[in-house]
């Protein structure tokens, strides 16, 4: 630890600043939400504190696959509250990532938010270690297998593998199993709380990074309040309420979708399969967001070196290359030109994960031999460097000009993983004709469509650097009374269509979910209607 | 940018070696009790292992009906998964009458089966029954843990989903997993075929009885039952002391 590390401790410890800040109107407005996918994050972890709760009451470790099934189909409301806890954490997951990679192209984990970083990545882990136990307790036939595989890695640790094995996933009988891994889940989730508390502080005491216009691109950019910052109550926190009804909407309405949608693949099923033990054709994934460490264990190189070191290799040195940034990357610039190779690697890390995802997805358990692997690796990795070079030297030089970069490149880096996939998909979709893979196939190449319209949008605008002109296509405060009192019109009528549904009928139980939705959905827009014809926000 | 805070050291160094030494006693006395902590919290977190002094001896009977396994009882090249557990609750086995592509009974012959992983080799206890097709061994994958469903037998010639080499006319009769794609050759004392295993599977040492026809499980030979420190410990015992049941998982 150095003496300024130390200083910075002393000086927290004795000067802890007051919780919480107010901050400027801008990350308030329109594109605000950029500063706020933390505050996203908690809520959706929030959720799952809240949903796992109530499962709590119901979960029976010694019967742990009977005791889902029915709390899913005979508990009334058990179908929402389970598939929305497993779509929430999923949530939480795509909105942790997320809030890293946003993160990591401003350079937020530069001074003085080092140990933000830090703590950060520690919270990535033991999520994913919660989701990880998480799936693993519902004992189907998928679940007993990841955590026979969870089990053996941790096995195969040289030196203490069997304590870890014993203090994990208990003796051995399927009564210590399920009692360990519960425990786990939820001493993971104390855990996730007490480090979120340290971030959370860590962002509070070192104010939310502002935009870094406001330090010409350099660090240390901390905010510097003004006489002219609004209040925190009710300013800011009417706008909490808003991203957290949002967030919620997203976490109830997406499973219930899904839950009503014929032939979902079993990837993203919001039900347990068949149980451990019985009959079941299908592929053997593990949960979607485990799928790069499940192909990483198909490449012909990981039966030589052990799953273990496999897992070391391409998850724990992802996860290490993320601790070292802030070391690797020292000087003061927060521009994204000036960090050309960060930024690559960021975006390579990405294809990586995606493309191994899909990959995992789309062979499961079909050996790669070595030369594949290899070529995926260098191809993705040489073109994508290549290409982020290139693009990052033409900006810097005014070959092209961009007024947002850090959008234009997070379009091109979606596009391309999108583009990625939708070829991946393309394939089996024409070779077999199943709507498994139809479905998708035809979303996302509308995606990766609508995508490229959006790169080529942001770059031309780009190029004329237009006036912002005083907002004038706002509607009149009249237009918004009748839309919020049409709003509240609509969400009676959704409480009364979903009012007769059968709670314990689990197709009734879905659209009652989506009428939740909606009205989340709803009251998350009477807000926004409120802060912005009352607050001008 | 805050000025450190003075801290007393700085400005009050009467002895600094005494604050020095007074620290360091400071630390070791947390030091202790943190290692006395630590050791008491781990110790109790590992379990106690559970599990049974010796290989019992069972006789094989079907689960539903409490009959004893007879030869006629038995597919030849049964593509459905025939399972018993033994030595313990955890620990199931693959029970297979094996056979050509036309579906006769192959003699198996006692066979050295080499362990990859550690380079050593062990005799397979062959087959036994009228037609000494008769052959057990572990059913937990020895690569990652997986068990039936997704670890099967599958019969001459059938297709091996994802498995290009072994599959269709290539395949002489395989066990493979689906989880990672590990293949075994239960012909040949369930030796390695194809990764990602280094180790074959567990043989179960059975014992016919040609007067009564029935089967007996004594013991095991091999690599230790994947996920067990020895094969005899990590599970409950099994409920009965005489028989173990034999149940058929369809796949």
């Amino acid at each position: 630890m150095t003496e300024k590390d130390q200083n910075e401790i002393i000086k927290i410890m004795n000067d802890p600043q007051p919780l919480p800040r107010k901050v400027p109107d801008y990350m308030r407005r329109k594109g605000g939400m950029w500063y706020w996918t933390g505050a996203m994050v908690m809520f959706a972890f929030l959720y799952e504190v809240i949903t796992g709760l109530v499962i709590l009451f119901y979960y029976q470790p010694t019967a742990a696959y009977a005791s889902t099934e029915n709390f899913l189909n005979s508990t009334p409301f058990g179908s929402i509250i389970l598939t929305t806890h497993l779509y929430g954490a999923y949530a939480m997951i795509a909105l942790l990532y997320l809030h890293l990679l946003r993160n990591m192209f401003v350079g937020a984990y530069k001074k003085p938010r080092k140990n933000q970083w830090f703590t950060g990545i520690l919270l990535l882990l033991t999520t994913l270690g919660v989701g990880f136990f998480g799936y693993s307790m519902s004992g189907d036939v998928l679940a007993a297998n990841a955590t026979g595989v969870g089990k053996g890695i941790a096995a195969e640790t040289p030196v203490i593998g069997a304590y870890l094995e014993g203090i994990f996933f208990g003796n051995g009988t399927n009564a210590s199993l399920f009692q360990r891994m519960l425990g786990w889940h939820i001493v993971l989730v104390a855990v996730i709380g007490i480090i979120f508390l340290g971030h959370f502080f860590l962002a509070e005491y070192n104010t939310i990074m502002p935009r870094r216009s406001e330090s010409n691109y350099r660090a240390p950019l901390v905010d510097r309040e003004t006489s002219a910052y609004r209040p925190w109550y009710p300013y800011n926190m009417i706008y909490m309420v808003q991203i957290a009804l949002y967030t919620f909407a997203a976490i109830v309405i997406i499973p219930s979708i899904v839950v009503a949608l014929p032939g979902v693949p079993t990837l993203f099923s919001p039900f347990p399969q068949v149980a451990a033990g019985t009959s079941f054709t299908g592929p053997l994934y593990p949960p979607w967001f485990l799928l790069f460490v499940y192909k990483a264990m198909d490449f012909q190189v990981s039966s030589i070196i052990d799953p273990f070191w496999a897992t070391v290799v391409f998850a724990g040195a992802p996860l290490i290359y993320l601790l070292l940034i802030p070391y690797l990357d020292r000087n003061n610039s927060l521009s994204i030109t000036d960090r050309p190779v960060i930024v690559a690697l960021g975006i390579i890390g990405i294809a990586y994960l995606v493309g191994m995802s899909i990959w995992g997805a789309l062979t499961p358990a079909l050996l790669i031999p070595d030369p594949e692997v290899l070529l995926f690796f260098v191809v993705i990795g040489v073109a994508l460097f290549v290409l982020v070079e290139l693009a990052i030297w033409s900006i810097k030089y005014r070959k092209t000009r961009l007024r947002d970069p850090a959008k234009v490149y997070v379009l091109l880096a979606m596009t391309a993983i999108s583009g990625f996939g939708t070829g991946s998909l393309a394939i089996p979709s024409l070779l077999t004709f199943k709507p498994v893979y139809d479905i998708p196939a035809i979303i996302l190449a509308m995606i990766t469509a609508y995508l490229i319209l959006l790169d080529f949008a942001s770059m031309r605008t780009a190029e004329t650097v237009r006036q912002i002109e005083p907002v004038a296509a706002d509607m009149k405060p009249v237009t918004y009374v009748l839309i919020s009192a049409f709003l509240v019109f609509a969400a009676i009528v959704i409480l009364f269509i979903i009012t007769p549904l059968n709670p314990s009928v689990v197709s009734q139980e879905a659209g009652y979910g989506i009428g939740l939705g909606l009205l989340l959905f709803i009251s998350g827009t009477l807000v926004k209607i409120y802060r912005k014809t009352e607050y001008g926000e | 940018m805050v000025e450190a805070r003075k801290e007393p050291e700085k400005d009050n160094p009467a002895d600094a070696s005494r604050r020095s030494f007074l620290k360091v006693m400071m630390a070791l006395g947390v030091g202790a009790v943190t290692i006395g902590v630590a050791r008491g919290a781990i110790q109790n977190l590992i379990p106690q292992s559970v599990g049974v002094s010796s290989f019992p001896t069972l006789t094989l009977v079907n689960a539903t009906t409490g009959a004893p396994i007879k030869t006629p009882d038995m597919t030849v090249n049964n593509p459905a998964a025939v399972i018993f557990d033994y030595p313990l609750q955890n620990e199931p086995n693959f029970l297979l009458r094996l056979g050509d592509s036309s579906g006769n009974d192959v003699a198996i012959s006692p066979y050295n089966v080499q362990i990859p992983a550690t380079g050593g080799t062990f005799k397979s206890p062959g087959g036994v029954g009228p037609y000494k097709s008769v052959v057990s061994s572990s059913a937990v994958c020895q690569h990652l843990g997986c068990t039936p469903p997704s670890i099967h037998f599958y019969k001459p010639g059938t297709t091996i989903p994802n498995h290009p080499g072994h599959s269709g006319s290539s395949n002489t009769g395989f066990i493979n997993c689906s989880c990672h794609g590990s293949t075994y050759d239960p012909y040949k004392g369930f030796s390695v075929v194809t990764g990602p295993t280094k180790s074959p599977l567990p043989s179960v040492i059975l014992a016919w009885d040609s007067s009564s026809d029935t089967y007996t499980v004594n013991s095991m030979v091999g690599p230790t039952i994947f996920g067990h420190s020895d094969d005899l410990s990590g599970g409950n015992p099994l409920s009965s002391s005489s028989q173990a049941d034999v149940t058929t998982i369809s796949d």
